[in-house]
């Protein structure tokens, strides 16, 4: 298995054009600490082509955006790329991150069962809140960078090196964080806000291998 | 089993009282996204609850889950551990 990390990035929808959007950060984060990597945009987020692009490349962290459910996630118009029992095999033994709905429950159960690998993401729905002011440029979005960016911390955290523990610990600091802080505003979205920072501080979870890090992975 | 059951039934108080909440508590120009559903915006928030469709249930679960930990310290709990 190679040091680097394998992203999906489908956009066929205004929730996937913001995971997307926000996920741009992480690969500009690996080409400056010289990490390979690989985002696989749209059309290309395909089960054909996933597969291809994970054997051929062999990252071992897996960075899956996209709609899922307990079982599944999926990539480009709603294709789905991993299927528990089909062939979930090919998250064996990596580091994976689903920004997700649901698919620590089912999905990443199975693949830490069966394998030495880790898998963090979510046994409730992944929500977030978005402006709709700023469905053109996602990223200009203040709301949406309240979830977003806290969860992107997962990844940018195993890209500076620390443990699948210690990433997925910061990216639910900083959602406590975001739920003090939108508290604080007392602006009348703030128990909206705060109540889906909570849903997703409450479903994130990390199972199997949590000491495991980008660069103990060979 | 029968306390399990009752605590994951959704009343029309329930119901209410959320739809009261998300009316209360987002602004027009916010959208939800949640699950495959896309961006839902209050309005049709509102309109899932009112139906009880799965969306619908998975709205007012959410709700119930942060007032309890409201409720039961949870919430000050976790934030109070912050730095």
């Amino acid at each position: 298995m190679k040091k680097g990390m394998l992203i999906t990035a489908p956009r066929h929808d205004t929730v996937t054009e913001y995971l997307s959007a926000f996920s741009v950060k992480i690969e500009k984060n690996c080409n400056k600490k010289s990490i390979f990597c690989k985002t696989l945009k749209d059309e290309l987020a395909s089960k054909e082509k996933f597969s291809k692009t994970l054997k051929k490349l062999d990252c071992n962290i897996i960075f899956l955006n996209g709609h899922g459910s307990e079982k599944s996630v999926s990539g480009n118009k709603n294709q789905i790329l991993i299927k528990s029992g089909e062939n979930e095999y090919l998250l064996y033994n990596r580091i994976v991150y689903a920004r997700s709905c649901e698919a620590a429950s089912k999905l990443g159960r199975r693949v830490t069962k069966n394998s030495k690998g880790c898998f963090i993401g979510y046994e409730l729905p992944f929500e977030f809140y978005f402006d709709e002011t700023w469905v053109t440029n996602p990223i200009k979005d203040n709301t949406a960078k309240l979830f977003l960016e806290s969860s992107n911390l997962v990844p940018l955290s195993l890209i500076k090196g620390n443990s699948a523990k210690e990433s997925h610990e910061r990216a639910k600091k900083q959602m406590l964080k975001n739920i003090k802080k939108v508290l604080r505003t007392k602006s009348k979205e703030s128990y909206a806000l705060a109540e889906s920072l909570w849903n997703n501080y409450f479903g994130q979870t990390i199972l199997g291998d949590n000491k495991a890090r980008i660069s103990n992975k060979t | 089993m029968e306390n399990k059951n009752s605590e994951n039934e959704i009343t029309e108080t329930m119901k209410n009282s959320v739809i009261a909440r998300i009316d209360a508590q987002v602004p027009s120009n916010l959208k939800l996204a949640m699950g495959s559903y896309g961006g839902m915006s209050k309005e049709e928030m509102i309109e899932h609850v009112k139906k009880g469709d799965e969306i619908g249930k998975q709205i007012v679960k959410r709700h119930i889950q942060f007032l309890r930990a409201v409720a039961n310290g949870e919430i000050t709990d976790a934030l109070a551990s912050l730095k």
